[in-house]
């Protein structure tokens, strides 16, 4: 869907480059999130893909179009692509509705199509239309105005949306409660969506595919699954953090190591310790923890399937790290 | 004490010593009404001109930043000419002479300086967040400019707008040397004539006319100015 080839970007009056040779490819329906420190390059990446800046070298195609290409207008370019900054960029002078209409009245929506587009969309991210519309951005508190920051971006229902550190402007409870929510409309919506963070958590939730970067450079691409159990080198590793393992448990579903058994053992049954399928790794840790027992019982649904022992936990952790702890 | 207690009683005492001017403008109403009707005219030309002039050279510069210097320097310039010898040069050009057309000009290039500033500045005012949000939502340049900076600069332009009238208001008194004949007149014939009351009438004509003027401006600027950018009044 987007295809970065070689692409390089060096700045005028620098001679490092900020990209530098950096190609990948994101799939259709995808998050892929680039990760790195800041001035690493990722949100000159993004800018490159909608052309709010322009690449000295190599070549960037959005479903095979070349954007580089002498008929694509960039400001049409835009208008097709959502678009979500940091520091979210409301109009101040405009009422919640009229900055989420800017792209539907840009593209020359009828206004009978727009009133009720923004109604929906302001519903979809949680905000109550009747209550926010006639505001003005300052009235609204920080998590409300990403919420709106969000709605605009996908006002026109584009196929792609490019997030740059969407959620960064708020505390991390309400951050959390963001990401959640995008990620369930993500699973109804699927957008190819190009995300930016620094925070190796938030890369890890939201991702489908990870792209670390570094100094201009692509270190390490790969799922979240491949990068934290194969961090590529030392940079890499430190970005993860200590914490590789605990990360690790959250990524993979209790299914993936259950012992598949019919019998229910009795110390399961007698300290009530279960968990679903579906559940992370980690929830069984908890659960087991919480519970004081070695062993916790696996369901899926209403029907038991199996258990995980403390041992398969730890067999599972020096499996994936590829540690020989 | 004596001043409030005389056998006349103390508003009368009062009125002579203080209010001489008002029996002074009744006296010259015919007059009052000819130089107040020349001194507004005259104003309004002068804003006329530069608002269409000195916005629209605001708006330049602040596209084209290399002008911006040039733009202020000539402004400086022009401002911190005496007002007397401006009005003079522009009677010695052939053309213009005495009269209307040199004392507008003059006070048309008096005008530049804060207006074209506080159009730069209100347009450089508006958050880089802002912009970029606009650009990476596909506005053109001119509907960035049209849509998002000239309404979020508006505030800062009025107040250039404001400070101009008052301004412009109070140095046309000075083109009455040149012709004009309008409230500055008063003054300049108060002086001659050791007249008090004279001076008096006229600067408080012309202060009248400015503070109606800023009045007027200030009730545009709210109406045009969206509720969104009024976060002080709306907090309270």
């Amino acid at each position: 869907m987007i295809k970065l080839d070689k692409v390089d970007k060096v700045f005028p009056g620098t001679t490092v480059p900020a990209v530098d040779q950096v190609s990948f490819q994101v799939d259709e329906g995808n998050i892929c999130v680039f990760v790195g420190p800041s001035g690493c390059g990722k949100t000159t990446i993004l800018r490159m893909i909608n052309r709010l800046v322009e690449p000295t070298g190599g070549d960037i195609y959005i479903k095979g179009q070349k954007v580089s290409d002498k008929g694509v207008n960039p400001d049409y370019l835009r208008r097709e692509i959502g678009y979500v900054i940091q520091q979210i960029g409301l109009m101040p002078h405009r009422t919640i509705e009229q900055n989420v209409a800017l792209v539907p009245r840009l593209l020359k929506w009828p206004e009978d199509k727009i009133k009720p587009r923004v109604k929906h969309l302001l519903e979809m991210v949680g905000l109550e239309p009747d209550e926010v519309a006639q505001k003005y951005p300052h009235q609204l508190s920080g998590g409300m105005m990403q919420r709106v920051g969000v709605a605009r971006a996908l006002a026109a229902d584009p196929p792609i949306m490019l997030m740059d550190e969407p959620f960064g402007a708020v505390d991390p409870i309400v951050r959390g409660r963001l990401q959640d929510e995008f990620l369930r409309l993500q699973k109804e919506m699927k957008k190819t969506i190009c995300f930016v963070t620094h925070d190796i958590n938030e890369a890890i939730k939201m991702g489908d595919h990870i792209v670390i970067m570094n100094k201009g450079r692509l270190v390490q691409h790969g799922t979240p699954m491949e990068i934290l159990s194969n961090p590529a080198d030392e940079f890499v590793k430190d970005l993860i953090g200590s914490d590789r393992e605990i990360k690790l448990l959250e990524l993979t579903r209790s299914e993936e190591i259950v012992e598949h058994t019919d019998e229910i053992p009795e110390v399961v049954n007698k300290k009530d310790c279960f968990i679903q399928a579906i559940d992370p790794v980690q929830r069984a840790l908890e659960t087991m923890m919480k519970k004081d027992s070695d062993l916790v019982g696996v369901r899926d649904g209403e029907s038991f399937i199996g258990t995980i022992s403390w041992e398969d936990i730890k067999k599972h952790i020096n499996r994936i790290s590829g540690d020989q702890a | 004490m004596e001043l409030f207690g005389g056998s006349t009683g103390w508003f009368a005492g009062f009125y002579d010593e203080y209010l001489g001017f008002v029996s002074f403008i009744i006296r010259r109403w015919d007059q009052v009404i000819e130089y107040t009707f020349n001194h507004f005219s005259l104003v309004l030309t002068v804003m006329f001109f530069s608002l269409v002039l000195w916005i629209s050279v605001g708006l330049l510069i602040s596209r084209y930043e290399k002008l911006a210097n040039t733009a202020f320097g000539i402004g400086n310039i022009l401002f911190v000419i005496p007002s007397i010898s401006l009005f003079g040069i522009f009677i010695t050009i052939p053309m213009l002479g005495l009269g209307r057309t040199s004392a507008a000009l003059a006070l048309i290039l008096y005008a530049m300086m804060p207006m074209v500033r506080n159009v730069y500045r209100g347009i450089k005012s508006v958050e880089w967040p802002i912009i970029e949000a606009g650009r990476g939502m596909g506005m053109s340049p001119l509907q960035i400019l049209f849509q998002i900076q000239i309404p979020m600069a508006w505030p800062v332009i009025f107040a250039g707008i404001r400070v101009t009238v008052v301004m412009i208001t109070g140095i046309a008194t000075v083109a009455t040397y040149i012709g004009e004949r309008n409230l500055g007149r008063f003054i300049h014939h108060g002086i001659a004539r050791e007249s008090a009351d004279m001076i008096i009438a006229g600067a408080v004509l012309v202060s009248i006319i400015a503070v109606l003027l800023d009045f007027i401006l200030g009730k545009i600027e709210f109406k045009i100015t969206s509720p969104g950018l009024r976060r002080e009044q709306d907090q309270n």
